[in-house]
């Protein structure tokens, strides 16, 4: 497989590649983050006029709605789309393809070498044209911007998993070096045949990062301590929980989260009096509405296993629950009992879809 | 007045194996204590994991599944699919600093009338080892 | 003496013997609907499996999966249990038998036995328990064993003090129900049917007075099956295995195979199949039970030729540390401390001295004593073994037309062997039997059923006292005035005897009083009961789903003897949870699944035109599919029996009954390009041998695919005329015709594929082909020396005898290892005619030998048909790691697969033999036809449901399901279940993370509000 270096910046690089496939007409359409400069703010766009490319930003560090999640319905029209994600967007989009909510057959996958988003509130608060200087330099540097979101400052799956494109973007990629494209598969060197840049076999390589890596994962073991440094136990799961208004905000942002309606929020919990009548004989009192605890607890047996650390639920959260830290701690771990890591092979099978014969001898 | 803590746990016992097995306990006249409450389900893959939360968030002391020894399962394979859900839960309760130990899986076929009775004991005198489910207290949940 | 009615002898079948065989017999007859009489002579049902602990290979537990049987069985209403009782003659002719039976007294009634114990826990008499092989005492009055089905109690009438003496009559006190019947008296009746079935099954060897090993003798020397008491949690010694001298455990043990087997000296000279396995087993369970326990098995041969033995053998050895010493034991001596000293020879005649705590005698398997006398009075023909007498090619028949044999009754057999046999005893009895297609109802629930849907829940709840057994610890009284006043609960009261016919009476009157549309009974087990108060809900108008039990009994007042208070709140939280859960139950149907009365059988061999012919020969049409231009499949290129019967006589025979039976439809050169569809409805797509399309309907499907011969470049076969397969050989034979003009040496290698990397099984027949090929060149008067060089020999069963008669008439055995093959070379090169050089080492002589054969003749493995994948996938049905089709139960439903209406037999599932195959094609006919007679099927209430508003399609459901059940629809993006497969476990139901899925009967909902509705009251008091 071949590489494209190309005498731009990343960005412009892929915006380029996007136009091309776009006007070729080997793309029905396109999607990539997108500036509305009248509104001043960023969406995820859906594109089918190239012309409407001039406002992409397919790299800018924002997520406002997890990519993975929104393509999940659109890949499985016929149309042949290019799609610029994040790599947990595109390990989000390999969950849902392994539960029939999305298709790669149709998708030409580019993603890139991650250094984190900006969590909404500094989307909608700053400019974060202002912020990008100092954001890119620190990334190239191998460092962690410190505004970026709390599982992105602890993400150690930065480089994409099995992206059709990865894009060079923190590491090697200094300014000035022009924008590096890997193709890493058949359907790539397709699509982009005849693309204008220059042709080389290079690899990509990624003890470049180490230092990124390195970064990351003593990061996330800070994080990880802050959320248990009350110590463990079902005082520090109020503690944590304990301000859910239960607006069920994290599983709708959530790209794991697929079901049409959370079973939480179905009939099984919807409690009548009989049951408010018996546990206020029990203990007196009961909180309004029930079961906060219960929804992450829940959540968490539901999906963590396939939780790729994207952050949406954190950053939608209105009483600033560290919702996606939880999941991310606790996914590591239950993920881990299968040796599954989610968004890594379509492939693999899902955890509890299937079993080994013999495994866990010290249950039962 | 303070009462005697005596502990309640919940236990989904299979329909062919646990069921028949604390039946056959009940015949044999083993003593076990009567913590012990059994909700029979068709097969331990029955057992939603989030009953296992549920019960332990309402206040039951231990939760029990009872299931067929792997490779014994009525349903062929229900009880690998019922251990690896019951894995997760554990995953979650561990990494979230619950007390997992109030939760148990135990495979116990319809001929172990004995280890039914044995796991009912150890289990109880565990859980009286650990005390009362923090969440009973808790009207908050 | 009574006289039955007579009734219709073309429509009953009597089976003697319940053990496995019996009782899988009765099922598959009662569901072709055969009204079955089934004799046993014993107080329960279940033969010899309730007394294993585990079985082999997969270590299920015996108890687990025969319990479901056994109860299926006795509850059948087309079976008639007669327990202790006895067939004492036959008469008649085949379609109309009268046969006579005796019933021996019972002295207690069963009807009004409600199997309390009191009248066992008062009988003064201790006698020696049979069931646990003397280890522990039981009384005159008991049950057989605790989980005896049927429960009641019977009195030993050798033993009872008032009948033996006429003083005592304790039980007769203390009985709760008045069920003592001491006037009691045997019984004579003559039932008429129309076939009869023998399963009387086998005897441990005894080896009381068994010379060198001091049985009974030695304190610490026990049988096998002993052996199995003390490893079963159920049994003596609570799974603590104990020596009698000191009740330590042991932590040396020894197992010695073959005692009473294979042994000419005593007139046993034959293998009895089953002995080694069940070592293996015992000796792995018995590691389980303790770590540091060493095991070692004294043996001559392991015979794990089973579907999956050898790697239950190699799990033994290599991953369990289990001891396979190759050796005869010479002498036992007891030490002073109890322990044994073992004097053992190696084959190279090293002697060997090794101390254990306990030995355990590997017995082998005999006719029934009591087999002699049978055979006289039904004037059947024994063996000289005295096992029942049948043929190659009639595995099942007796020398009696019309009488048929299974289970080990005529050879030693396994479980899944006797499972099969059972089977396929069945579709010989059916040839003589005149059946229609039947429906089937639930119950005969004579009122109209009551609509109850929107009504308030108006719960009925009913404590039982069961004499003493729950009110003598729980206060009943207490309990029901609880009950009265939950929620909902309309009425609640006391009773003596849930279960007594009065009181089922009353249930169904307040059901009319109260206008009671739930009913919670808190009683005994749901296990037992919850059938009989079902019928009796369903009796009184209410659908039998609106029916709950509380199990106040076994799992309360039994368990909680001595804290009568806190048993009596633990019953009233479950008479709570009951009624919780009650509230929820609404009315389930269980609806008729119309079955298409034709089979498919795929596979043209021996075993796919058998089953065939014994679906067709019942009345179905068969399309039969040979992927050939001809029937016969590897049958063909077999020649010779061991009984002298003629295998291509008789292919020859079936070849024309299939092409000329008016119901069975051949295809030849055909291949099924699809199969959809589900029991009873399947829809088949395949290509005929014209090329063209076509379409078949039919509701059952055989696969009968068979196997292939192991292609190898081994040992030169392939460039070398000199070296051909057995089955190459056996063609010669027949023929005549030796690549050399005459044969002086002759060399045979066993295990040519077989239990090796790749092929970790054992192929089962080649050993007694190679035995019977061998027998076959000295009938030709060939002088030739004849040479195995083998690996374990295995030829079970009755094949043993041939394996003597070759070593007696002059062939050389040379044990190899997989490390010391039989190196192979051309003495000339570049000949391909040259003769071959074959170097072998004799461990008896440890030494090389060297044989320069005119023939090699290896015994290659028998491998699965590639294409098995395919069929598989179309079927959605599984194959093992070694691509051959897997069964839905190893032991219990052996021609079965999970998915409903699909069968296997003959190689397709393991290599096997010719009597074997027919045997199982038969069986797998025969478990086709318990659905093909029926005109409809029920689906199980208790099933899955999808609420597809609600289901997203990801398929968690769909890979979860054992039964291939529930599927997601692709157009529609919803999970659909077929309620003709399910089989409501639940498994899916749980895996559902959008709450999409339900079970009925156990949904979220019920189950929830079950558990909610235990009280947690903090000990603080908020």
């Amino acid at each position: 497989m071949s590489s494209i270096i190309i005498d731009t910046s990343a960005s412009r690089g892929v915006t380029e590649l996007l136009r091309f496939l776009l006007e070729s007409g080997k793309i029905d359409a396109a999607i990539t983050m997108r500036n509305d400069p009248e509104n001043n703010t960023y969406d995820l766009g859906l594109i089918t006029d190239a012309s409407n490319l001039d406002e992409a930003v397919p790299l800018i560090p924002v997520m406002t709605v997890n990519a993975g999640q929104a393509l999940s319905s659109i890949s499985i029209s016929r149309k042949k789309i290019a799609v610029v994600l994040k790599p947990c967007e595109l390990r989000a989009f390999v969950e849902l393809v392994k539960r029939e909510k999305g298709s790669l057959e149709n998708l030409l996958t580019i993603s890139y070498t991650c250094g984190g988003v900006f969590p909404l509130d500094t989307v909608i608060t700053e400019q974060i044209e202002e912020l990008l200087p100092k954001y890119k330099k620190i990334i190239l540097n191998g460092e962690i911007p410190v505004n970026t979101r709390d599982t992105c400052r602890t993400c150690e799956h930065f480089i994409p998993m099995n992206a059709d494109i990865t894009v060079s973007v923190i590491g090697e990629c200094k300014p000035g070096a022009g924008c590096v494209m890997y193709l890493n598969t058949e359907k790539a060197e397709d699509f982009a045949e005849d693309f204008a840049g220059e042709r080389s076999d290079r690899k990509f390589d990624p003890s470049a990062l180490k230092k990124t890596l390195d970064a990351r994962l003593a990061e996330k073991e800070k994080l990880f301590a802050s959320i248990t440094k009350d110590g463990p136990g079902l005082d520090r799961l109020l503690d944590t929980f304990g301000k859910c208004v239960g607006c069920h905000g994290c599983s709708s942002v959530c790209p794991i989260c697929y079901c049409l309606l959370c079973d939480f929020e179905s009939a099984n919990f919807d409690y009548n009096l009989p049951y408010f009548e018996e546990h206020l004989s029990r203990k007196g009192a009961l909180r309004l509405p029930p079961d906060t605890i219960f929804f992450h607890l829940g959540r968490l047996t539901h999906m963590s296993f396939s939780c790729v650390g994207c952050g949406m639920c954190s950053d939608v959260c209105p009483v600033d629950i560290p919702v996606a830290a939880v999941f991310k701690k606790t996914g590591e771990k239950t993920a881990a009992l299968f040796d599954y890591l989610p968004g890594r092979d379509v492939e693999e099978s899902i955890p509890v879809m299937v079993y080994k014969e013999e495994e866990f001898p010290d249950i039962g | 007045m303070k009462k005697e803590f005596t502990p309640r746990i919940t236990s989904f016992l299979c329909k062919w194996c646990s069921y028949t097995g604390a039946d056959l306990a009940g015949t044999a006249r083993l003593q076990y204590p009567t913590s012990i409450i059994p909700i029979q389900v068709m097969c331990s893959s029955r057992v939603d994991p989030v009953f296992l939360i549920k019960a332990f968030l309402s206040g039951s002391d231990g939760v029990l599944i009872g299931g067929c020894h792997p490779g014994d399962c009525h349903y062929e394979t229900g009880n690998y699919h019922a251990r690896r859900r019951f894995a997760i839960v554990m995953g979650v309760f561990d990494s979230l600093g619950l007390e997992s130990q109030r939760l148990k899986l135990s495979w116990i076929s319809a001929s172990e009338g004995p280890k039914f009775a044995r796991v009912a004991n150890e289990y109880t005198e565990e859980i009286m080892a650990l005390g009362e489910n923090p969440t009973r207290k808790s009207i908050f949940l | 003496m009574t006289k039955q009615p007579a009734k219709e002898s073309k429509k009953s079948v009597l089976v003697l013997g319940a053990g496995i065989a019996g009782i899988q017999a009765s099922l598959d007859l009662a569901e072709m609907g055969v009204e079955v009489h089934l004799i046993e002579d014993t107080p329960t049902i279940g033969g010899r499996m309730p007394q294993l602990d585990k079985t082999f290979p997969t270590n299920d537990c015996s108890m687990c999966i025969l319990a479901p049987k056994m109860s299926e069985c006795v509850r059948h209403p087309l079976i008639t249990l007669h327990i202790m009782s006895s067939l004492k003659e036959i008469s008649g002719t085949p379609g109309n038998f009268i046969c006579r039976v005796t019933e021996r007294a019972k002295y207690v009634d069963p009807v009004k036995c409600v199997a309390c114990g009191l009248c066992e826990e008062k009988c003064p008499v201790k006698i020696e328990d049979e069931f646990d092989m003397g280890l522990r005492k039981t009384k005159a009055i008991s049950r057989y064993f605790l989980q005896s089905i049927p429960s009641e109690y019977t009195i030993n009438k050798d033993h009872c003090l008032y009948l033996t003496k006429g003083v005592c009559k304790l039980c007769e006190k203390v009985c709760p129900t008045g069920a003592i019947n001491y006037e009691d008296t045997d019984r004579e009746i003559d039932l008429n049917v129309g076939a009869v079935i023998l399963a009387t099954g086998i005897d441990p060897f005894d080896p009381i007075g068994f010379g060198q090993f001091g049985y009974h003798r030695y304190s610490n020397v026990v049988t096998s099956l002993e052996f199995e008491r003390m490893l079963s949690a159920s049994g003596p010694f609570g799974g603590h295995v104990e020596r009698a001298s000191d009740g330590e455990a042991p932590k040396r043990l020894a197992f010695i195979q073959c005692v009473g087997s294979r042994d000419e000296g005593i007139d046993r000279n034959y293998c009895s199949s089953a002995c080694c396995m069940f070592a293996i087993k015992q000796s792995i369970i018995a590691k389980e039970h303790s770590k540091e326990l060493e095991a070692s098995i004294f043996y001559m041969d392991i015979r794990a030729f089973g579907k999956d033995f050898d790697k239950y053998y190699d799990k033994a050895e290599n991953q369990y540390g289990v001891q396979f010493k190759r050796s005869k034991i010479a002498d036992i001596t007891e030490l002073p401390d109890g322990n044994l000293e073992l004097k053992y020879t190696y084959e190279n005649g090293d002697i060997q001295h090794e101390i254990f705590d306990m030995v355990v005698l590997s017995i082998g398997l005999q006719p029934r004593q009591e087999s002699r006398r049978l055979a006289e009075d039904l004037d059947i023909r024994l063996n000289r073994f005295g096992f029942c007498h049948s043929d190659t090619f009639h595995p099942l028949k007796t020398s009696r037309e019309g009488v048929f044999v299974c289970g080990a009754m005529n050879n030693p057999k396994d479980i899944p062997e006797s499972v099969i046999s059972a089977s396929g005893a069945v579709a010989n009895a059916v040839r003589l039997l005149d059946l229609d297609r039947h429906d089937v109802s639930v119950g005969e629930s004579a009122s109209v059923e009551k609509d109850v849907i929107g009504e308030r829940p108006r719960v009925g709840v009913f404590v039982c006292h069961c004499g003493i057994n729950i009110a003598g610890v729980v206060d009943v009284k207490n309990v029901a005035e609880f009950a009265n006043g939950l929620e909902n609960v309309e009425h609640s009261e006391d009773v003596m005897y849930a279960c007594s016919t009065d009181c089922l009476e009353t249930i169904k009157q307040r059901i009319e009083e109260h206008g009671l549309n739930r009913v919670v009974v808190a009683a005994c087990t749901p296990r037992t009961h919850e059938p009989l108060f079902r019928d009796t809900i369903s009796e009184a108008g209410l659908n039998p789903y609106l029916f709950e039990m509380a199990n106040i009994r076994d799992q309360c007042s039994w368990a909680h003897m001595n804290e009568p208070e806190m048993a009596t709140e633990k019953s009233r939280d479950l008479v709570e949870m009951g009624v919780s859960k009650a509230r929820g139950l609404v009315p389930l149907a269980r609806l008729p699944i119309d079955i298409d009365p034709e089979a498919l059988v795929i596979g043209g061999g021996l075993a796919g035109m058998t089953a065939a012919l014994s679906i067709a020969d019942a009345g179905h049409d068969v399309y039969l599919i040979e992927r050939e231009g001809v029937l016969g499949g590897n049958m063909r290129d077999i020649f010779f029996s061991f009984d002298d019967t003629d295998p291509q006589q008789f292919l020859k025979q079936t070849i024309e009954r299939v092409e000329n039976h008016d119901r069975i439809s051949v295809f030849l050169n055909s291949r099924i390009e699809e199969i959809a569809g589900y029991v009873g409805n399947f829809r088949t797509m395949f290509v005929n041998g014209a090329g063209d399309r076509e379409e078949l309907t039919h509701g059952a499907v055989i696969v009968a695919t068979g196997g292939t011969e192991h292609e190898t470049s081994e040992y030169l076969c392939g460039s070398s005329s000199r070296v051909v397969t057995q089955k190459e050989f056996e063609r010669m034979l027949h023929e005549g015709k030796f690549p050399a003009g005459k044969l002086k040496e002759v060399v045979m290698v066993q295990c040519v594929g077989s239990r090796e990397e790749g092929r970790m099984y054992c192929s089962r027949i080649c050993c007694s082909k190679a035995v019977k090929n061998a027998l076959e060149l000295r009938k030709k008067k060939s002088r030739a020396n004849i040479y195995f060089a083998y690996r374990d020999i295995r030829t079970y069963g009755f094949a043993e005898e041939y394996y003597s008669e070759l070593r007696d008439r002059g062939a050389l055995f040379f044990r190899y290892t997989l490390e010391n093959k039989p190196q192979v070379e051309k003495i000339r090169p570049d000949d391909p005619d040259s003769r071959i050089r074959v170097t072998v080492f004799d461990p008896v002589l440890e030494k090389d030998v060297v044989i320069d054969a005119d023939l090699l003749v290896l015994a290659t493995a028998i491998d699965a048909p590639e294409d098995n994948i395919n069929l598989a996938k179309m079927l959605k049905i599984p194959l093992n790691s070694d691509g051959l089709f897997l069964e839905a139960h190893v032991k219990l439903r052996p021609v079965d697969f999970a998915t409903e209406g699909i069968f296997v037999c003959g190689l397709a599932h393991s290599p096997k033999d010719m009597s074997e195959s027919l045997a199982q094609a038969k069986a797998a006919g025969s478990r086709a036809l318990t659905f093909l007679k029926k005109n409809s099927i029920l689906a199980e209430g208790t099933i899955a449901e999808v609420r597809t508003d609600r289901c997203t399609g990801c398929g968690y459901c769909e890979e979860v399901c054992a039964y291939a059940a529930i599927e997601v629809d692709a157009s529609e993006g919803v999970a659909v279940i077929n309620d003709a497969l399910c089989k409501g476990c639940g498994a899916c139901v749980a895996s559902c993370r959008c709450g999409a899925l339900d079970l009925r009967g156990f949904t979220n909902e019920q189950l929830f509000s079950v558990f909610n509705s235990l009280e947690m009251e903090t000990s603080e008091g908020l």
